[in-house]
């Protein structure tokens, strides 16, 4: 299949994008969390669930993958 | 076990001459959680101290003085000090502590003071250096006027032009002068130096020549700093000799401080107090047995409730409304888990204390937290290394965070030796059995090896999308544990109805999702009737008909989020994604390591040079060892996240209160029963 290459290329985009879409957007999430616990340690608990709520942007974009990597079989 | 202890309210009332046993006792039996008394309380106010707290909270100031004194280092003691030995001890020790360390400190806090008074001296005569001039004869005239100072050009012509008769002595780098001059001529004198721009320096009072003063200086300094190195040497040897003991001194003083404290936290009346506490059930009899037998009749405890779990209508105080205990405080929380699953409440107060009428999570994270860790490294080789690590961890280690990591690597470790083992076959990131075209431990060590009870294990790295598909269903298991877990709560707490319309429907959800799941990969990504499984033709309608009535069950129950939150459960189940791709990201790279070791510099199927061999040996090493820590860290945090994030979300609430008896924590000092 000729476009084997392309549907590689699209499935590697899809995670890496998501991946730095997430990144962006815990990176700002995480710097307030760790200034949330320097204040109030036992903020550690939210700090982390809010922080990692932006990884679902790069679990859909995995899904995406994952189905375009199933067609290239 | 998996609840927090039941709790009885209860109150102790006695007459205040036997306070102080009563006191004893409650401190001895570590079951009772105080709650303070509200001073508004009519009839009643604030206890006041035990008549020993004045004495033990003066030593504990004058100790805690002598300890500043002292610098005592702040690190922890291996020795215990018996408390028999501190209390007979204690005032002769603290006097002739006191004796030493006033006469050492007092010699060394004066030699330094010295010290930095002729340090200031010597820097006030630098300047004066460059004049031929005795200290002396600076000061003490009646006719004529000095000045001394820096110049910025030679002020000596304009000097003599205003005051003939005026010295004008000058450095021989030209910036310093001292000038002599008649009184009369001070005004123009002055003008005159001021032209050369000069600034004050006013003379130190001394005797003799400047140098000569700087030498006998640093004659004293020399003096000095020995006798402060001395007495800094001589505090060392008291502090080696009362270090521990004034250590020990501090803790006792401080419980004792503590333990005649403890009336703060009562009511009382002219000739009787008041206690008002938690007790778990299981402890009551006890502690009324012990207050009966030591103290005797004069004390009187009674158990006012059970504390209920159920939230769903208003307590019943009608047995208690005509006296008011104060507000009602919430019901403090005792964790009630064996030894293997104490090790891992730390991890649920990381997040919050679980309530009253909650089930305390840390039972699921000792279940499942060491399982996906397991899974993520799934390897023998590392499990072996940390089950040894944890266990080492676990007995030396002291601090609260220490032995979690310990607790983790231990449990952690067994499991990854048996996923290791039983699924994918692995040591070093390496498969022990043969494989066709790869890298093996058969192959590195040229024998056939053939591991017992396993045939055909995984591979992290090619069977990717079992793996994956493996990591779902363990993800839709998770979620039904939390959801299971989260029908009990709301039905303790708020009724079998409220457990249905808001966990229930979530549950049916998740059900019907996995039906549509196995639809969903039969349909598109590759037929499964091979797996035989029960009703296989119906599963899209199966689904649906779960997930559209749970939805609107839910909806009912919780209003329209519900809706929302559908592609969340979604997401919760794909980010169990991970248990595969963490796995497989450390195999990639233990991978890459053993290829370039065993295969790029030296090649193992072929001739062997040996220098080249430690080469690949080191490398090997090196890259195991990167793998190794990648591993702990990315496993241990992502292990923690898929419970904190995933799991917990669809139960826990937290927010309870910490059962916190009274009791007495001893670290250096050491009692034995009847002292």
């Amino acid at each position: 299949m000729a476009d084997l290459g392309l549907i590689a290329i699209g499935a590697g985009i899809a995670v890496g994008l998501t991946g730095l879409g997430s990144a962006i957007a815990e990176a700002g999430i995480g710097a307030a969390a760790v200034g949330a616990m320097a204040e109030n340690e036992k903020l550690f608990g939210k700090g982390l669930i809010l922080t990692v709520i932006p990884e679902t942007i790069v679990i859909f974009g995995l899904v995406v993958s994952v189905l375009l990597w199933i067609k290239m079989e | 076990m998996l609840m927090p202890e039941q709790m009885n309210r209860i109150v102790i009332v006695g007459s205040k001459e036997s306070m102080k046993q009563t006191i004893d006792v409650l401190y001895q039996s570590e079951s009772l959680h105080v709650i303070d008394f509200s001073s508004e309380e009519q009839g009643f106010s604030l206890g006041s101290p035990l008549p020993e707290s004045s004495d033990a909270s003066k030593k504990l100031l004058k100790l805690r003085a002598l300890e500043k004194d002292l610098e005592l280092p702040n690190t922890p003691m291996k020795e215990t000090v018996p408390v028999a030995k501190v209390r007979s001890e204690l005032d002769s020790s603290m006097a002739e502590l006191d004796k030493e360390l006033s006469s050492i400190v007092e010699m060394r806090s004066k030699a330094q003071s010295r010290l930095s008074e002729i340090q200031t001296e010597k820097r006030s005569l630098e300047p004066f250096f460059g004049l031929d001039v005795p200290l002396e004869l600076y000061k003490g005239y009646s006719t004529i006027g000095v000045s001394t100072g820096y110049v910025r050009s030679n002020p000596t012509a304009d000097v003599s032009k205003v005051s003939p008769n005026a010295d004008v002595n000058i450095s021989k780098d030209g910036k310093f002068v001292a000038v002599f001059y008649p009184l009369k001529d001070a005004t123009e004198v002055q003008k005159a130096i001021a032209q050369n721009g000069f600034s004050e320096v006013p003379a130190p009072i001394g005797v003799g020549m400047p140098r000569d003063r700087v030498k006998q200086i640093d004659e004293e300094s020399k003096k000095l700093e020995t006798s402060i190195e001395d007495a800094t040497k001589k505090l060392d040897e008291v502090r080696e000799k009362f270090g521990k003991m004034v250590a020990a001194s501090d803790e006792h003083l401080s419980i004792a401080v503590q333990v005649a404290e403890t009336p703060l936290r009562f009511g009382t009346t002219a000739h009787a107090f008041i206690i008002d506490g938690w007790v778990p059930t299981t402890d009551v009899e006890k502690l009324r047995a012990a207050l009966n037998q030591q103290v005797g009749d004069k004390v009187f405890l009674d158990v006012l409730e059970t504390a209920e779990r159920f939230e769903g209508h208003a307590h019943d105080t009608s047995h208690i409304e005509n006296v008011d205990y104060g507000k009602k405080d919430e019901t403090p929380t005792k964790q009630n888990n064996n030894k293997t699953v104490k090790h891992f409440e730390f991890l649920t107060e990381m997040i919050s204390t679980p309530k009253y009428n909650e089930i305390d999570p840390s039972f699921v994270l000792a279940l499942t937290f060491p399982l996906f860790f397991g899974m993520m490294i799934g390897d023998i080789g590392y499990g072996l290394s940390f089950v040894l690590l944890g266990a080492l961890g676990l007995k030396k280690c002291k601090s609260k965070e220490w032995r979690i990591i310990a607790t983790m690597l231990f449990y952690g470790g067994i499991w990854s030796m048996i996923i290791g083992y039983f699924m994918y076959g692995d040591m070093l990131g390496m498969p022990i059995e043969p494989v066709a075209g790869e890298l093996s431990w058969s192959t590195v060590l040229h024998t056939n090896i053939d591991i017992p009870f396993v045939d055909d294990p995984y591979n992290k790295l090619h069977d990717v999308k079992m793996l994956l598909f493996i990591s779902l269903m363990i993800g839709f298991v998770h979620l039904a544990i939390g959801f299971i877990i989260g029908i009990y709560n709301k039905a303790i707490r708020y009724g079998l109805k409220h457990a249905m319309m808001e966990k229930f429907s979530w549950l049916m959800i998740l059900i019907g999702g996995w039906f549509l799941l196995i639809y969903v990969l039969d349909m598109l990504v590759t037929p499964l009737d091979s797996w035989n499984l029960p009703l296989f033709d119906l599963y899209l309608y199966i689904s649906l008909a779960l997930i559209i009535p749970g939805t609107i069950i839910a909806y009912i129950g919780e209003g329209g989020g519900a809706i929302l939150e559908l592609p969340g459960l979604m997401s919760n189940v794909m980010s169990y994604t991970r248990l595969a791709a963490i796995g497989m990201s450390k195999a990639g790279l233990a991978f890459a390591f053993n290829t370039l070791s065993f295969e790029i510099i030296i090649d193992v199927t072929g001739e062997v040079d040996p220098l080249m061999a430690i080469i690949a040996l080191a490398v090997f090493i090196v890259g195991q060892l990167m793998v190794w820590i990648l591993g702990i860290i990315s496993a241990g945090i992502h292990s923690i996240r898929l419970h904190y994030v995933e799991l917990f979300q669809k139960f826990y609430e937290g927010g309870g209160v910490m059962f916190e008896p009274l009791r007495i924590v001893r670290k250096i000092t050491s009692e034995k029963a009847g002292e």
